[in-house]
């Protein structure tokens, strides 16, 4: 296991696991066997205590209050860390095609299409699993807002991608509510 | 023996050079004495120097990637160090200030990529156990509420003091037009001279 986390051990908050879930879907939305990926990340890791099967995983990432089905309980610190690891090996192995996305050096007129593509995916996740009532799953679907929310997922998730972003990540997710 | 260790991403290349530090007991494959690094952006330049600059990079473009995962970008590195970085429209500006005197500073304007992927070969040399060599950098800490405060627009954030004081004003100016209950004029200081009292008849 990676470096260990120097901050001490406080459950996420719930703005927290909200983002957290949402770079997951992101996820999800780059690589359609993102789901899978997560389960199979969660076994080769050594999560199966935390998170022993996708239903598990699935009711942890449910905390997160702008979803359709929500859990008033959050995931202790050792569940949300074993999350945030395996967002951090998403990232990784997503890695190349975050980069293409967020890099000014592609041809315009590609990296357009890729953005579409990625938005429509994350759209189609949001409205099947999402409450659309609530204001911050709006302001993703947005067509003037939508766009710079989810290239901010983007980056975060380039930004935390590998065994060195799970610190910088999890220090993130603990910022408070203002 | 010289050791050479590499880390590669799409944009940049750094290459450590260094030796064990036999002192420290270490072995063969260890460095423990960086003797210099060359760090190569495609598209930019490659940089050469010694191990206090690759500290100094170190020291400075992993807090502000830090930072930029909060989404409140700002400029990591002091005015004397070696390596700065600060966000300049949509870009990251790193700033390279040479030991040598009227040397004027490198600047070099990365995009998210090209950050992201010094970010990563940074990561990796400092995850590196085949370097023992102390990268000290803050510890990762959640941010405080006033750092974040700007990432909230300012209508919202200035709308709660101004309801308050507006409410403050209307209470005030109300209870001003609210008549004031007339006290009960004292009665006029008893005269025993001018009070009559009553006669009574008889």
């Amino acid at each position: 296991m990676p470096d260990a986390p120097s901050h001490p051990q406080r459950p996420l908050p719930r703005r927290g696991i909200e983002r957290l879930d949402l770079m997951l879907l992101c996820a999800e939305a780059l690589d359609l066997n993102g789901g899978e990926a997560m389960v199979w990340l969660s076994e080769e890791m050594g999560f199966t205590d935390l998170l022993p099967n996708r239903v598990e995983l699935w009711k942890r990432r449910c905390s997160n209050p702008l979803r359709r089905t929500t859990r008033r309980d959050l995931p202790s610190p050792a569940e949300s860390d074993a999350l945030i690891r395996i967002c951090t090996a998403l990232a990784d192995r997503l890695y190349p095609m975050l980069r293409s996305l967020l890099s000014t050096a592609e041809p315009p007129q590609l990296s357009a299409q890729r953005w579409q593509l990625f938005e429509g995916r994350l759209a189609e996740l949001l409205k099947e699993r999402f409450n659309l009532r609530r204001g911050g799953v709006q302001r993703l679907l947005d067509p003037q807002e939508g766009p710079t929310l989810s290239r901010e997922l983007i980056q975060a998730l380039a930004f935390s991608a590998g065994p060195g972003g799970f610190e910088r990540l999890k220090a993130s997710l603990m910022d408070p509510v203002v | 023996m010289k050791l050479t260790n590499r880390y590669e991403q799409t944009s940049c290349r750094l290459q450590v050079e260094g030796l064990p530090d036999r002192s420290a007991g270490q072995g063969d494959q260890t460095i423990g004495i960086l003797t210099g690094f060359s760090l190569d952006l495609a598209g930019h330049t490659e940089l050469e120097g010694q191990r206090e600059h690759l500290q100094a990079m170190v020291a400075a473009v992993l807090p502000y990637a830090r930072q930029l995962l909060s989404g409140v970008p700002r400029t990591c590195g002091a005015e004397g160090d070696p390596v700065a970085i600060s966000p300049h429209s949509g870009r990251h500006q790193l700033e390279l200030r040479s030991s040598q005197p009227d040397t004027p500073p490198l600047t070099l304007l990365l995009d998210d990529a090209e950050l992201a992927d010094l970010v990563r070969c940074l990561d990796q040399l400092r995850l590196d156990p085949r370097l023992a060599l102390p990268f000290e950098q803050p510890p990762l800490q959640p941010l405080r509420r006033r750092e974040l405060r700007h990432r909230q627009p300012l209508a919202q954030r200035v709308a709660a003091p101004l309801v308050g004081v507006g409410v403050l004003v209307l209470s005030a100016v109300v209870s001003a037009l609210l008549p004031l209950q007339q006290r009960p004029t004292p009665a006029p200081a008893a005269n025993p001279s001018a009070v009559s009292s009553p006669q009574r008849g008889g």
